[in-house]
């Protein structure tokens, strides 16, 4: 910061502390070990605050029958526990849904290390902690120092007993408040010998390697410094806060390097220790694979899968880095991300790589410039985690076997030829099956076939035969070739094909991602989406796929593959978790680990779109792992195009909808309003100069405003006739009718609006009945015939036809107007089209609102009916519309 | 009535609006005339100009604002514009450009026909102006540019001044946001609709009886204002 540079909070700091509002407080009661009085003090504090009227109620208090311990749960609200069962075993175990659900200001949790029963939400009660403070919910819980993550190490070289209950650091330093509860070791130790300290059965056989004195002072010692570290911290973010300035310890970043041995998990931790140190510098836990190498150990990625694990924990992050020349990816990663810290273990490569100068911890200590490294001694190793994968150890005895057969046969077939075809190269045959054992099994068939090629032909071919002796000098020169060629030859072939296996199966991972992903942009709707996902994200991972959408406020399952997939209520569970958390949730997580599919949130470029389940191969590694990750991603970016683009049609209908409501305003605010003005002022006149006016005048006057008011009425009609036809209200009545009838009420209806026009009428004398609502047919044909007499000039006659066809009784009513122009004929049913011109206007004879001839085609097709318009009829001039409906069955 | 009755030319294309307007025209004393179209109005005007035009907007053939505009190249006289009461922009385009008031469809005759007597006064006084303007107690003396209330004077800051002439001038005729912000303001400030607001409020504080409740500074909101003389 330079001077002129005001003195400004860190956005950080900020930020952090935003995330935190709405949270609940973490309070955390600390000890060096069992019997120092965590939840005796965690208990009185709770009392007391009972006792200031603030909610406390205890979720899990483990009394361990100390009777001063029970006597303080006297008067504190208990939870219920739920209970889980677990192999035909009942098991109580804290019930977090009901704490949720009752909602405490605080809630007691003893035992923050506690691992649930198999089958809860979560696998520890740390994380069921979290989820009450995110509900807004203030814990308290007690804790030992030796239970933290990256204290193990130290634990065990300190007592010698491995801790299995784990929490991160993270969580405990992300704490509100932590209390420190101490007791000096020797009164510990006067408690525990008068009874006052409970020990589970199995912890007591450690109790005389943990409770020594120099034991106890070791982890009150780490129970102190944690505390004061937490205090510190606090300290510090609340400097950075307030913009108070210091000598942070900025720019320090550290790189663990980790390989897929069993020292991976201390390593993380001491990258962690490391990073406390360094004011909680930002690190990295990195796992480099050669590119051009297939992962050889099959137990290789699981171990590095939970070293990752630990890091996320710890806070740290992780990549995995792939490169053909390792010290050169490695320090190329940490130049590009400003690493100044490395830590890797201490290595363990061959003697002869070490004599070469190649050993990879030589190689970045030479080249790693400013960056400080750190090597680690392994810590304990620890016990593989889960079972171990089915090997691939009964691969490489194939192989070898494989190769040992193939010399085999080339020695029969140099045999048989050394007795028909003397001074045939017998070399040859025995380079063949090297090279064939090469190509078929790789480098280390190879080398076996080599090995075996050159004591068969040794032992078989070169005099003396049978024996290991070689007799004649020549022979020396040529077997030494021998030799020398088979390896070479094998080493090549051998590389050659394990290069060509490894980019075949990144080739195979590309290409099905590439194919996914063609596929996947090629899904036009979400639910195809969804199901080209399922498929591609089973396909990849061997095992079955789910994709989840949500679909109003819950999430449904939207595609499964293969189908079908029968999701249990405690998957659904997971996905939903996945779904509201923006976490993974499942097989391989922090949460619900115990069923076999992992969810995982897609997270599309605007936020979550959905959830996939993936249930993995067994057998599956990272490769497979970060296939599927890959295609999630694509998966999910699709599935957000998908949505995207139905929600762009939904608009397309919402703007056209629009268009037709402002087409209906604007026709309301003209065709109400011209006639209301002239009833409105007519009326208004008569009343201010009714008397002067003459007689003629006055009657001409209520006239218009009778006739507007008619107008009005029509127009009102159509409005409601149209909403009905909108709305689906309309339900035609069926009744046998005849046409001829209908027809004739119609006419009678418009007969007063006619004027000089005449309606020539051309009905035959029998006709069958159709089935048809008369009222409606009724309203669809004065609908026609105004249409005609707005069109057509006042004097020229309107022709009403009805004859029968096959199936159909026809309407036709002709009219002599103007006609309509071909371009428009399509179209004349729509809403809202009218042909309007000027001069018709002017004469007052204004059409109506465009709506009539779209009701009438409404109602007709209501019907079963159809209708139809031509025009020009006569020359030039003159409509012609048909309605026809089908004649009832007799 | 007086042997050469006023001639009113009404232009509109709906044949039921002449059928009242004519004679209720005819009764209050005008001589009513009748174009179907805006071609067929504006060469009756170019024919022999009447005493007032009465325009509906809604003209199937030309734009009512076009019309307003080839009307206003060769007629002076006062033009009332008859509108539907959602065409906001279009009644202020009018008033822009040059109508003299309007009036909403659908309307009382007697409304219409006092607007009509408002816009031929005004053009009457325009030919011979008032050198003072009376409304009350209120009187505005344009040439002295003095303002007296109840014979005090009011004490006014020349905007203030300016911005109360302009509407007195107009005579009761309805004066546009834009055409009180241009004659006041400049050109530069024609959008600067809050500048009036903010006058307008001054002015009622110093002129009205009740400033929440003008009764000489009339809004006609999403408009303009209007001076109400006697």
């Amino acid at each position: 910061m330079t001077i002129a540079d005001p003195v400004r909070p860190d956005p950080d700091a900020l930020l952090a502390q935003v995330k935190r509002q709405g949270r609940g407080r973490l309070k955390v009661y600390l000890g060096m070990g069992p019997g120092v009085g965590k939840t005796y003090e965690m208990l009185s504090a709770g009392r007391r605050r009972l006792a200031e009227g603030i909610d406390v109620a205890v979720g899990v208090v483990e009394t361990h029958g100390r009777s001063e311990t029970e006597a303080l749960l006297e008067g504190l609200e208990i939870l219920p526990r739920a209970t889980i069962v677990y192999r035909d075993r009942p098991l109580t175990e804290f019930d977090l849904d009901a704490a949720l659900g009752r909602r405490p200001k605080v809630l007691l949790l003893d035992e923050f290390a506690h691992s649930n029963a198999p089958g809860s939400r979560h696998p520890k009660r740390w994380q069921d902690a979290e989820e009450l403070l995110a509900a807004g919910i203030d814990v308290w819980t007690t804790l030992n120092v030796q239970h933290l993550e990256s204290l193990v190490d130290v634990v065990w070289k300190i007592t010698g007993v491995r801790v299995r209950e784990t929490v991160p650091d993270k969580v405990l330093s992300e704490a509100d408040e932590i209390e420190l509860v101490d007791l000096t070791p020797e009164e510990l130790i006067e408690r525990m010998a008068a009874g006052k300290v409970y020990l589970p059965e199995t912890a007591r056989l450690a109790r005389e390697r943990f409770f020594k004195p120099e034991n106890l002072t070791a982890l009150r010692e780490l129970a102190l410094r944690r505390a004061a570290q937490t205090v510190d911290d606090q300290l510090v973010g609340a400097m950075r806060r307030q913009g108070i300035e210091g000598p942070w310890a900025a720019g320090e970043r550290i790189l663990v390097l980790i390989a897929g041995d069993a020292t991976a998990p201390s390593l993380v931790r001491a990258g962690r220790r490391l990073a406390d140190l360094m004011m909680d510098a930002p690190w990295t836990v990195a796992h480099i694979e050669r590119s051009d190498l297939p992962a050889s150990d099959g137990r290789q990625p699981r171990r590095i899968q939970e070293a990752f694990r630990i890091a996320a924990q710890l806070g740290g992050s992780t990549v995995v880095l792939t490169g053909s020349d390792l010290p050169a990816t490695v320090l190329d990663f940490a130049r590009r991300n400003n690493v100044t810290q490395i830590v890797m273990g201490k290595s363990r490569d061959s003697l002869m790589r070490v004599l070469l100068g190649r050993s990879l911890g030589h190689e970045v200590l030479r080249r790693a410039g400013g960056a400080a490294v750190h090597f680690v001694s392994a810590g304990a190793p620890e016990p593989d985690p889960g079972p171990p994968p089915p090997a691939r150890l009964p691969r490489k005895w194939i192989g070898d076997a494989s190769a040992l057969a193939l010399i085999a046969l080339a020695s029969g077939i140099a045999a048989v030829l050394d007795k028909y075809a003397q001074g045939a190269n017998l070399g040859m045959i025995f380079l063949a099956g090297v090279l064939a054992a090469g190509l078929l099994f790789g480098l280390r068939s190879a080398l076996v076939a080599a090995t075996a090629a050159i004591a068969s032909y040794n032992y078989f071919f070169l005099e003396p035969r049978f024996s290991f002796v070689i007799g004649h000098a020549a022979d020396v020169l040529t077997f030494i070739i021998f030799i020398a060629v088979a390896v070479a030859a094998g080493y090549l072939t051998g590389r050659v094909r394990d290069q060509a296996r490894a980019s075949a199966q990144h080739t195979s991972a590309v290409t099905a991602l590439l194919a996914a992903s063609r596929r996947l942009s090629g899904a036009a709707t979400q639910a195809a989406g969804a199901t080209t996902l399922a498929e591609q994200a089973s396909a990849a991972a061997g095992g079955r796929a789910v994709v989840l959408l949500p679909q109003g406020e819950t999430l449904a399952l939207a595609a499964a593959a293969p189908e079908p997939v029968e999701l249990t209520t405690a998957e659904m569970t997971a996905a939903r978790w996945a779904w509201e958390k923006g976490e993974a949730a499942g097989s391989g997580t922090g949460t619900l680990p115990q069923m076999s599919w992992t969810f995982r949130p897609l997270v599309g470029v605007n936020g979550p779109a959905g959830v996939a389940g993936i249930e993995m191969a067994p057998r599956a590694g990272v490769e497979e792992e970060r296939l599927v990750g890959a295609m999630l991603d694509q998966g999910a970016v699709a599935l957000e195009r998908a949505e995207l683009a139905a929600a762009n049609i939904e608009n397309e209908a919402l703007r056209r909808s629009d268009r037709l409501r402002a087409a209906l305003l604007n026709s309301i605010s003209h065709d109400l309003r011209t006639p209301l003005s002239t009833v409105l002022g007519a009326a208004s006149t008569l009343i201010d100069y009714g008397k002067t006016l003459k007689p003629a005048v006055r009657g001409d006057l209520l006239a218009s405003i009778r006739e507007e008011a008619e107008r009005l009425s029509r127009y009102v009609g159509d409005l409601l006739d149209m909403t009905r036809l909108e709305g689906g209200a309309l339900n035609p009545r069926r009744e046998w009718v005849d046409v001829r009838d209908v027809l004739a009420a119609a006419i009678r209806r418009i007969e007063r609006r006619l004027g000089a026009r005449e309606v020539k009428r051309d009905f035959p004398g029998e006709l069958p009945d159709v089935e048809a609502d008369p009222g409606l047919l009724e309203q669809a044909v004065v609908n026609i015939l105004e249409n005609a007499i707005a069109y057509a000039p006042d004097g020229l006659p309107i022709e009403i036809a009805v004859y029968e066809d096959r199936a159909n009784v026809v309407i036709s009513i002709e009219d002599e107007g103007p006609g309509i122009p071909r371009a428009e004929i399509e179209r004349i049913f729509e809403r809202f089209r009218r042909l309007d011109e000027p001069t018709d206007r002017a004469k007052g004879e204004r059409k109506g609102a465009g709506l009539g001839l779209s009701i009438a085609r409404g109602f007709i097709e209501a019907m079963g009916g159809r209708i139809a318009a031509a025009s020009p009829i006569h020359g030039q001039r003159g409509t012609r519309m048909l309605i026809s409906l089908p004649k009832a069955a007799a | 009535m007086s042997a050469h009755p006023p001639r009113v030319l009404v232009i509109d294309d709906e044949a039921q609006m002449h059928r009242f307007l004519a004679p209720a025209l005819e009764a209050a004393g005008y001589a009513p005339e009748r174009a179907d179209t805006a071609i067929a109005g504006l060469a009756a005007i170019a024919r022999r100009a009447p005493d007032a035009v009465v325009l509906d907007l809604g003209l199937p053939d030309l734009d009512g604002k076009e019309t307003l505009v080839r009307a206003r190249a060769f007629y002076e006289g006062p033009i009332l514009i008859l509108s539907a009461r959602d065409a906001e922009i279009e009644k202020i385009e009018a008033l822009d450009a040059g109508a003299d008031d309007y009036v909403e469809k659908p309307f009382n005759i007697g409304e219409f026909l006092a607007r009509l007597r408002v816009a031929m006064r005004h053009h009457l006084n325009r030919k011979g102006a008032p050198a003072v303007i009376n409304a009350g107690d209120l009187s505005i003396d344009l040439l002295r540019r003095l303002v007296t209330r109840g014979g005090a004077a009011v004490k006014l800051s020349p905007r203030e001044y300016d911005l109360l002439a302009r509407l007195a001038e107009g005579g009761g005729r309805v004066l546009t946001h834009r055409q009180l912000l241009t004659a006041v303001w400049g050109p530069a400030n024609a959008e600067d609709v809050q500048y009036l607001r903010v006058f307008i409020g001054r002015l009622r504080q110093k002129l009205e009886d009740d400033p929440a409740v003008p009764t000489r500074l009339a809004t006609e909101s999403g408009v303009g204002y209007r001076f109400m003389a006697d």
